[in-house]
């Protein structure tokens, strides 16, 4: 019977790993499901996992269209390591590069409950080392580097593997000069208001003079500010939309906001 | 005015004989027979095998505190068995022959009404040639962590070792098991992370190459079977874990091996697919398998009657299912559930001194016959759950009569709870905490892995490795009879 393939979002059970202990009709028809589930699917390997049965059993397709059958694998050697670029079914398209190793050899069963061993390297070991996993109840991502993880967390949030190649930054430096900006007319409203309290004569001169420089530097990092932005958003086209009205419609905003602060500080103090 | 004889002052034992003598009082008599001057809480052994505890640490002087419960204390180990008496009595007696007390090699015959063998394994170094030194202690190859003395060798071992790399000699580290039908992984387990933390300290460990040997069917197994870990907030099984830990600490590994032979610097193994291959080491920290400590029973005539007392591997038998047969009929059923011999109905067996019916793992053998599985872990939970209960059964059958309700504790019902270190510093340690319920997986209750997937869990992190201090402190202190004792569980 064609089984329905568990995958992503739906989270994988804790219930793991389990030996095939009775070599009866149970198994065989779990055999069985695998073998449809493959061939509907033109898949080339199935751990019994990824269609919700939690027993130790791992289906492999041949190339002549027979079928390797797995049951209670276990890895027990391993040599070198390979990385590659990796694709599941629970995840769809989505590809990953994982490092596994290069050369492995394994213990099972097979479906008369007789002990062999196979060994394997290249794209067979890669192939079995992945299906293991699965029974265990995991994927490829707990196999994954730190920095890959995060790159494939991405690919999982946009269901694609297009465009993140140099993936996005979560921070922008241009966010750094708005921050600066800011910081800058937060200074200028405190010169402004302090104003109201002084009435030293050459203190209020001095203060006018601050402010001014103030608006002349704040202007300067906005234009900085209009151009770098522009720079950035080519860098990250694929990270998000529509950035030049993103980038205009905060220029603007920030330069009335300095108009106003302007046009304050020359009602407020005294000696301007 | 009954006696009650204890074989053995490890965590079985000495639970037993403790409690049995506080629910006794002093009415009847409770004697203990242990070859060891000290009581010892092994897991802390570890510790002791990376110089970070002293052996003072981890153990105490047993005469005061038994002198204290009113407990009869023979420093002897026990030779042999005779449960109808001899020729001239019909009281049984077991034959003991001293190791201590100014009577070493003195051999007498101890008379009891009620007897508990909890006597631990033999350290079977010599199962493996070249492990043992041939007279049935370890050899001069390798190194172990599973008495305090053997502990404080294996850290003088270790010093020695890091002096040669900081001479810039390159050490070749090869840790655990020592025989393809051990358990104990866990120690081991817990022994090669705990030294390449202490090399890292001493900021060697870029001379050391270290690897991972042990008859686990899987990496991150334990001897039972592996388990899900809570690791940072994520779920991940122990054989994930396990493989991650060892690719990150950079740590090699080999498991299906039965570990075949051991010289100076190789060991010969061979893997459960048939295949053979060597291994060199500088340094072996290397788990002897375990086997009964061969005591031998005769009956009233003297006739040897070894085999209707004790198993094969030289545990004691008692109300298990011995005839369980193949795999797939095994069940939570088999396990004993009173601790009594079949045979001899006052005599007992707790801890690891009981023969199991069978292992937990599936059995498995390499082509050539070999088995290679782990054998039933029985860390010090079980084993003083299992001695409280059977003190329990024997108190009450003194007390009220032959027809006293025996009390149960079948491990297929109980949990027990390990903690691995993986180094030591207060703010720098890292520890699994596990727990399995029950310890012998039940098919028929759990369908899947034979577990409660809600009470078989672990948890990695700072925390793990304070309750392993903790419990150092609470066990100790609990063995040595200190105010409240009887509070701390098992």
């Amino acid at each position: 019977m064609i089984k329905e393939i568990i995958k992503y979002p739906t989270p994988l059970s804790i219930e793991f790993g389990v030996n095939v202990r009775l070599f009866n009709e149970e198994l065989f028809t779990l055999i069985d499901d695998l073998k449809d589930t493959i061939n509907e699917n033109n898949l080339q390997a199935l751990s019994a996992f990824e269609i919700g049965d939690y027993h130790n059993v791992i289906l492999i397709k041949n190339g002549d269209g027979s079928f390797l059958e797995l049951i209670n694998p276990s890895l027990i050697t391993h040599s070198g390591k390979i990385t590659t670029q990796e694709q599941t079914a629970y995840y769809g398209e989505l590809t990953a590069e994982v490092t596994r190793f290069e050369k492995v050899s394994l213990v099972y069963q097979d479906r008369e409950a007789k002990n062999c061993s196979l060994q394997a390297e290249g794209d067979l070991a890669i192939l079995l080392q992945r299906k293991l996993d699965y029974l265990f109840g995991a994927t490829f991502i707990q196999k994954l580097s730190k920095d890959e993880r995060e790159k494939f967390e991405l690919k999982l949030e946009y269901g694609t593997n297009i465009g993140i190649k140099d993936y996005c930054p979560t921070t922008f430096f241009r966010d750094k000069i708005l921050k600066a900006i800011n910081f800058l007319m937060l200074l200028m409203l405190g010169i402004a208001l302090s104003s109201l309290f002084i009435e030293e004569k050459s203190i209020l001169e001095s203060m006018w003079e601050y402010q001014s420089y103030g608006f002349l530097v704040v202007f300067f990092l906005n234009i900085c500010y209009f151009f770098y932005a522009q720079y950035e958003g080519k860098k990250y086209i694929s990270c998000t939309s529509c950035q030049i009205g993103n980038i205009i419609g905060t220029l603007f905003i920030s330069l009335i906001k300095l108009t106003l602060l302007y046009v304050a500080s020359y009602i407020l103090i005294p000696s301007s | 005015m009954a006696r009650l004889v204890v074989l053995g002052g490890g965590v079985a034992g000495h639970t037993a004989a403790t409690f049995a003598a506080k629910w006794l009082g002093s009415a009847h008599e409770v004697v203990v027979v242990t070859p060891n001057a000290k009581w010892n809480w092994i897991p802390s052994n570890i510790w002791v095998g990376v110089g970070q505890m002293t052996k003072e640490e981890v153990t105490f002087d047993l005469a005061g505190v038994y002198a204290k419960a009113g407990i009869t204390y023979k420093q002897a180990k026990a030779v042999s068995l005779n449960p109808e008496g001899d020729t001239s009595s019909d009281k049984p007696f077991v034959t003991i022959e001293y190791t201590g007390q100014d009577k070493v090699g003195e051999s007498e015959n101890v008379e009891y009404d009620y007897i508990l063998n909890a006597t631990g394994p033999k350290l079977n170094f010599d199962a493996t040639p070249g492990l043992g030194d041939g007279k049935g202690q370890m050899g001069d190859h390798t190194v172990s962590v599973c008495t305090a003395d053997h502990a404080v060798h294996a850290a003088h071992k270790l010093q020695e070792a890091i002096e040669k790399m900081k001479k810039g000699e390159r050490q070749k580290f090869l840790i655990g098991t020592g025989h393809g039908m051990c358990t104990c992984q866990g120690a081991a387990f817990e022994y090669i992370f705990n030294i390449e933390h202490e090399l890292r300290k001493a900021g060697v460990r870029d001379m050391a190459d270290m690897k991972w040997i042990s008859n686990e069917s899987f990496l991150g197994d334990f001897g039972m079977g592996g388990l899900h870990l809570k690791v940072g907030g994520y779920v991940v099984s122990s054989k994930l874990f396990a493989e991650s830990l060892f690719a990150e600490r950079d740590v090699e590994w080999l498991i299906g091996a039965h570990t075949s032979k051991v010289e100076a610097g190789k060991v010969e193994y061979e893997l459960l697919d048939g295949s053979k291959g060597e291994e060199e080491f500088d340094f072996a920290m290397l788990i002897p398998p375990f086997a009964g400590v061969g005591i031998k029973a005769y009956d009233k005539a003297g006739e040897d009657i070894t085999d209707t007392v004790f198993a094969p591997n030289g545990f004691m038998k008692v109300d298990a299912n011995y005839g369980a047969g193949a795999y797939e009929n095994w069940k939570a059923s088999d396990w004993p559930r009173t601790y009594q011999n079949p045979t001899y109905s006052n005599m007992f067996a707790a801890g690891i001194a009981f023969a199991p019916p069978h292992i937990i793992s599936k059995p498995m053998s390499s082509p050539n016959g070999t088995p290679i599985n782990p054998t039933p872990p029985r860390t010090g939970m079980p084993s003083g759950i299992i001695g409280k209960a059977v003190a329990h059964s024997i108190c009450d059958l003194i007390k009220k009569g032959d027809s006293a309700h025996l009390h149960e504790a079948s491990m297929a019902e109980m949990g027990a709870a390990c903690v691995a270190s993986a180094g030591k510093g207060i703010f720098t340690g890292t520890a699994a905490a596990m727990t399995v319920y029950p310890v012998v997986p039940d098919f028929e209750k759990y369908p899947g892995t034979g577990r409660d997937t809600d009470y078989t869990f672990g948890e990695i992190g700072l925390a793990g490795h304070w309750i392993k201090h903790i419990l150092h402190h609470l066990f100790i202190y609990k063995a040595k009879l200190q105010p409240g004792w009887t509070l701390i569980p098992e």
